[in-house]
């Protein structure tokens, strides 16, 4: 039930923050074109929007730590896995577990640096530039992301050990096929 | 965790597997110790061996199949922290900065805008277009096949996707007309990759972030070999398709042709947005990311309404799982290009090829080989990402123009894609034509070799690569 709500939470975040990225960047330079045109000069000149550029990139930074364990639990991180196919599946197996093991230990030393690097930062007081954020705060994606990389990590190996089953995304999704082919083939 | 979509798997004697499996285990962990036992003063390493030991530890980590991301993390951690004197907090400092400039937001940017038209109908549209336009040429279906392939590649941002939407709906259509099911199958897998020469195209993002070069020039420089490797593919379809006299198309009428056109109009626009926004000055490369993503999410819904309103959200993570997919790797990548520079390695490359006295002409046929291999293997951006800053530096030594490096690269990488054994589009194309994947490799040879041949040029003609550019005062 936890692990749902956490699920929820990690897909809502990801995708909220790459839609609002883009409407604030498209805002940024319809603002920016607008101050250009006489007519709508006196509406658009109250906007300030220099912050758009550095929100987004914090907002960027923010998606890219939480969809890789995102990415993880949909296994989109790709490897070289052409060497290890030619295994067996018992030997395949625990190399693969190797693997995982080895990206949980990863992604546990890069969120403890994390922490230690916002606390450091904060003991500075630093803020952004142009938005005058607190940089503890934006840097606070680094350690909750690679913990949470690290948890999924953890899962994905564990149910890997249970069940021999790995997650794997398909790069080829394209919505709305077989109701063309059929289009296509009513009309020839 | 798969690059090459599905295993064939061979069972291979029980005990020599499981011997492997401990080798792959252990390697890397000794390497991991042979390190510290540099940092305790346990065994001497020269730089030579210091250079050796990086490579020889990123490989034996990315072996084992774990992720290229943790694979490149993981070995250059474990240098910097035994064997060279950065503060650890530069390192965590730069896990955080190293993605940390408004030009690579341009991939999540054009991911987005690429999945928006990843649909099956902008898919249709293109291929009624280029049927209407070629469809009375000899293997009428087929032509209109590498037309449409070129058109909504550079439109998704995909390869794999574009042979599964344009090869689902043309394939059955040009079985049905009594082509052989081998000559479209090799047609689509083929035709698939051209998206990626044609902006935008996110490997070519990446050249850019990792060499800090110019996104607006290398996709300007992108168009004539992109137009250029179409019309070859197309020409070695036509020869094909004459010499075997397959079926072609009623010509077209002029009126047919139009509609066709408006169709795939809106579609067709975001390449000349891009191109012309950048070109024009109107945008940066990344602001014209972000419009095409918002142009492509009205054409989606509101034009060709393909898409509704309520399945926005699921666009917007899977765009968001993918762009953090890449945006990962990049981090670790940045960091691994910290460590080359800071071990002199590209340098070190450069003066023993000079005083080789090997030039331009062998440093770009061995760059050629390097790349096919790794192209064996790897997935674009993880190939750019590793290559390119070890590559690059030397390149430009050597005086050969950063704009046609990241163009024959950009070639490279498209070979890669259709190539055996584990070009991703040719497992996705086995799928959808329901072959073997042997028997693909043989039907995918005629376009295989002109886009070997092709790649020949790009590699020792500059001039088409740069020629564009020039004209229109870039460079």
């Amino acid at each position: 039930m936890l692990l749902r709500i956490l699920d929820r939470l990690e897909e809502t975040l990801i995708a909220f923050l790459m839609g609002a990225a883009t409407l604030i960047i498209f805002c940024a330079i319809a603002q920016r074109y607008a101050v250009g045109v006489p007519a709508l000069y006196p509406y658009a000149i109250g906007f300030d929007l220099t912050w758009a550029q550095e929100l987004c990139i914090y907002m960027f930074v923010w998606m890219c730590k939480f969809g890789a364990a995102y990415g993880v639990r949909t296994g989109i991180h790709v490897g070289v896995d052409v060497f290890i196919n030619l295994l067996g599946v018992e030997p395949r197996r625990s190399v693969i577990l190797f693997g995982l093991l080895a990206g949980a230990v990863f992604t546990a030393v890069v969120g403890s640096l994390g922490a230690y690097l916002v606390w450091h930062i904060g003991q500075i007081g630093q803020v952004s530039q142009d938005l005058e954020a607190p940089m503890w705060l934006v840097y606070l994606c680094v350690p909750l992301g690679s913990y949470l990389m690290c948890f999924r990590f953890l899962q994905v190996a564990y149910a890997f050990k249970q069940t021999g089953e790995l997650p794997s995304h398909d790069h080829a999704v394209v919505k709305g096929l077989e109701e063309q082919a059929n289009l296509t083939a009513r009309a020839s | 965790m798969t690059a090459s979509g599905r295993a064939e798997r061979v069972e291979p004697h029980p005990r020599a597997g499981r011997a492997v499996s401990w080798l792959l285990i252990l390697v890397p962990l000794a390497l991991i110790a042979l390190c510290f036992a540099g940092k305790y003063g346990v065994v001497e390493l020269g730089p030579g061996a210091r250079g050796t030991l990086i490579f020889a530890l990123l490989f034996a980590l990315m072996v084992t199949g774990m992720p290229v991301s943790i694979a490149l993390g993981l070995s250059v951690l474990t240098f910097l922290f035994t064997l060279t004197q950065v503060p650890v907090e530069a390192v965590a400092l730069k896990l955080f900065t190293g993605i940390e400039s408004f030009e690579i937001m341009a991939i999540p940017f054009f991911i987005l805008a690429g999945n928006f038209l990843t649909h099956g109908g902008v898919a249709r549209r293109m291929i009624v277009f280029a049927t209407a336009m070629v469809g009375h040429w000899y293997g009428g279906l087929a032509l209109a096949g590498v037309i449409a392939c070129a058109l909504f590649a550079a439109v998704s941002g995909s390869s794999p996707a574009t042979v599964v939407a344009i090869g689902s709906i043309l394939l059955p259509a040009m079985v049905k007309q009594g082509f052989p099911n081998r000559f479209g199958a090799g047609v689509i897998t083929t035709s698939g990759s051209l998206g990626i020469l044609i902006p935008p195209s996110i490997p070519m993002v990446i050249y850019a972030v990792a060499t800090n070069s110019s996104v607006g020039k290398l996709f300007i420089a992108g168009i004539v070999p992109g137009i250029m490797l179409a019309t070859l593919l197309g020409f070695t379809t036509w020869r094909i398709a004459y010499k075997n006299d397959y079926p072609r198309l009623p010509k077209a009428s002029w009126a047919e042709r139009l509609r066709a056109f408006f169709n795939a109009f809106w579609g067709l626009l975001l390449i000349v947005i891009v191109v012309g926004g950048i070109y024009g000055g109107v945008f940066t490369p990344t602001e014209a990311a972000a419009m095409s993503a918002v142009y492509s999410f009205i054409v989606a819904v509101f034009v060709y309404r393909d898409l509704k309103l309520r399945d926005v959200p699921g666009v917007l993570l899977a765009s968001a799982n993918l762009s953090a997919m890449l945006l990962y790797i990049i981090t670790n990548a940045v960091l691994f290009s910290f460590l080359m520079t800071h071990e002199n390695i590209p340098q070190a490359l450069a003066n023993w090829m000079t005083s080789q006295g090997l030039g331009w002409i062998e440093f770009l046929l061995v760059v050629n080989i390097l790349l096919l291999l790794a192209g064996n293997v790897m997935e674009p951006s993880s190939i750019i990402l590793i290559m390119a800053p070890i590559l690059f530096p030397v390149a430009i030594k050597l005086g050969i123009d950063p704009i046609h490096f990241g163009i024959l690269i950009t070639v490279n990488m498209e070979v890669g894609l259709c190539h055996p054994p584990v070009g991703l589009n040719l497992y996705v194309a086995s799928g959808i034509a329901k072959m073997g994947i042997t028997e693909l490799t043989v039907a995918v040879w005629p376009w295989l070799l002109t886009m070997l041949c092709f790649l020949v040029l790009v590699t020792y003609v500059p001039e088409i690569s740069l020629w564009l550019p020039r004209v229109l005062g870039m460079l």
